[in-house]
């Protein structure tokens, strides 16, 4: 067994410095993931390791209008404990859905989002409500997209180096909203992805239409939302199996999930949406 | 390397390896025996502390995490009124479960019921979930938790008697 050692800084500025010192060190927060799918009695880490659980900075929570910016170490339980109304929808459900209360205890906003293995479950909800975070490096913060997360390929992807500081996600509500999980409640595996589908409906116009499927890998066409963005609910069964048969084409090249299971969501979804 | 921390109330300080899971450290270290470290996934519920004040599974900690933490264990809640009382209701309803889930299924609704004193059903049984044993039947452990619910509101907002 190799034996880390451990750090434990109290600032952000000094976990930037050990990742500086060493960009293999290993961040950890709550380290559910990591460690819940190590079967062996002893845990395997690098050569170091950080816990950054207690670093004030990464478990602050600001409020806007516009957004809730969400320190990374901010556990599952510590989201849904936020008052009734601070987080849109769907999140507390998504929040719900994942593993069990005593893990949500212990797991954070931030591992679920930096997953190196598969997209977890926050972030296709993440992506498709704009969210942002901001990533420290020893070459300064700077905020992106959540989607950049997701690499060309369409796997997960994170900068070697950096760690995620914090969440910023718009309070803008969607009237329309389909969430779907498949597969294992408690750690996923191959077969367990999330399905989102949000969007505007007005006055029988679709606007802000997003849909994002993720699991070992992660499926959005934004050329299409845009497309669908604008269209109106009453559109013909011809439109909307034209829609369909589009994304059904492009998922078909993917080879990571089943896709009779995403084109029957897809279909549920919008069933739903031009019903 | 050694760890501080703070176990039922005693200041701790524990040797650890990096790799070693905090259920095994309290095991070892302090002879904690209604832990135990089955399943290392947080599936059966056999590792409840309460960390930090919150509901956690020991296996999926590692040791080192801990250091600087408050944690308490069954061997310090068993002689709380809490505990007893939650005893009594799963005697009063026939729902005693078995030796193997019993210190998980009691922490499990110390925890619910210190976060939510009228927890509905559906919360009660996604609560005790959380403890993979089929030993007692779903309906006998909703009554349980009612009773222990009834005693621990009585007690501690004074309730009058119906």
């Amino acid at each position: 067994m190799r034996i880390s050692e451990a750090y434990y800084p109290t600032t952000a500025a000094e976990t930037v410095e050990l990742l500086r010192i060493n960009p293999d060190i290993l961040i950890l927060a709550g380290g559910t993931e990591i460690v819940g799918l190590q079967t062996s009695r002893v845990i395997e880490f690098p050569a170091q390791v950080v816990s950054i659980a207690k670093v004030q900075e990464f478990r602050k929570t600001i409020r806007t209008e516009q957004f809730i910016e969400l320190g990374s170490c901010t556990t599952l339980t510590g989201l849904l404990g936020l008052s009734s109304g601070t987080l849109p929808q769907p999140l507390p459900e998504v929040i719900r859905s994942i593993a069990n209360h005593a893990i949500r205890n212990i797991a954070t906003i931030g591992g679920n989002l930096c997953s190196r293995n598969r997209f977890m479950d926050l972030w296709p909800l993440l992506a498709c409500m704009d969210a942002q975070v901001e990533l420290r490096s020893p070459s300064g913060a700077r905020w992106a997209s959540v989607s950049h997360l997701c690499g060309e390929d369409g796997a997960p992807f994170f900068p070697k180096a950096t760690l995620l500081a914090r969440i910023r996600i718009p309070l803008y509500s969607y009237n329309f909203i389909v969430y779907r999980k498949l597969g294992s409640t408690l750690y996923p595996g191959p077969e367990t992805a999330s399905f989102v589908c949000l969007a505007n409906v007005e006055h029988g116009k679709i606007a802000d239409f997003r849909l994002a499927f993720s699991g070992l890998k992660a499926f959005r066409l934004k050329d299409r939302e845009m497309a669908i963005s604008g269209r109106k609910t009453t559109s013909s069964s011809r439109e909307i199996k034209n829609l369909i048969d589009e994304y059904k084409r492009s998922f078909s090249s993917q080879e990571w999930f089943d896709s009779r299971l995403f084109l029957s969501l897809l279909e549920e979804a919008f069933e739903r949406l031009f019903s | 390397m050694i760890i501080d921390i703070t176990v039922n109330d005693q200041p701790k300080r524990l040797q650890a390896r990096s790799g070693d899971r905090l259920v095994d450290v309290l095991r070892k270290e302090l002879s904690l025996s209604s832990l135990f470290s089955d399943c290392l996934s947080g599936r059966c519920g056999r590792c409840f502390i309460f960390l930090d004040g919150r509901l956690a599974h020991s296996c999926l900690i590692p040791a080192f995490k801990a250091k600087g933490s408050t944690i308490v264990t069954y061997e310090a809640l068993r002689e709380t009124v809490e505990a007893r009382e939650i005893i009594a209701a799963l005697e009063k309803a026939q729902a005693l479960p078995c030796a193997f889930c019993k210190t998980g299924k009691i922490m499990a609704i110390i925890d619910l019921l210190a976060r939510n004193p009228l927890p509905a059903e559906e919360e009660i049984l996604e609560q005790l979930e959380m403890v993979s044993c089929p030993c007692t039947d779903p309906v006998s452990l909703i009554a349980a938790v009612g009773i222990a619910a009834e005693l621990r509101n009585k007690r501690k907002f004074n309730r009058a008697d119906k």
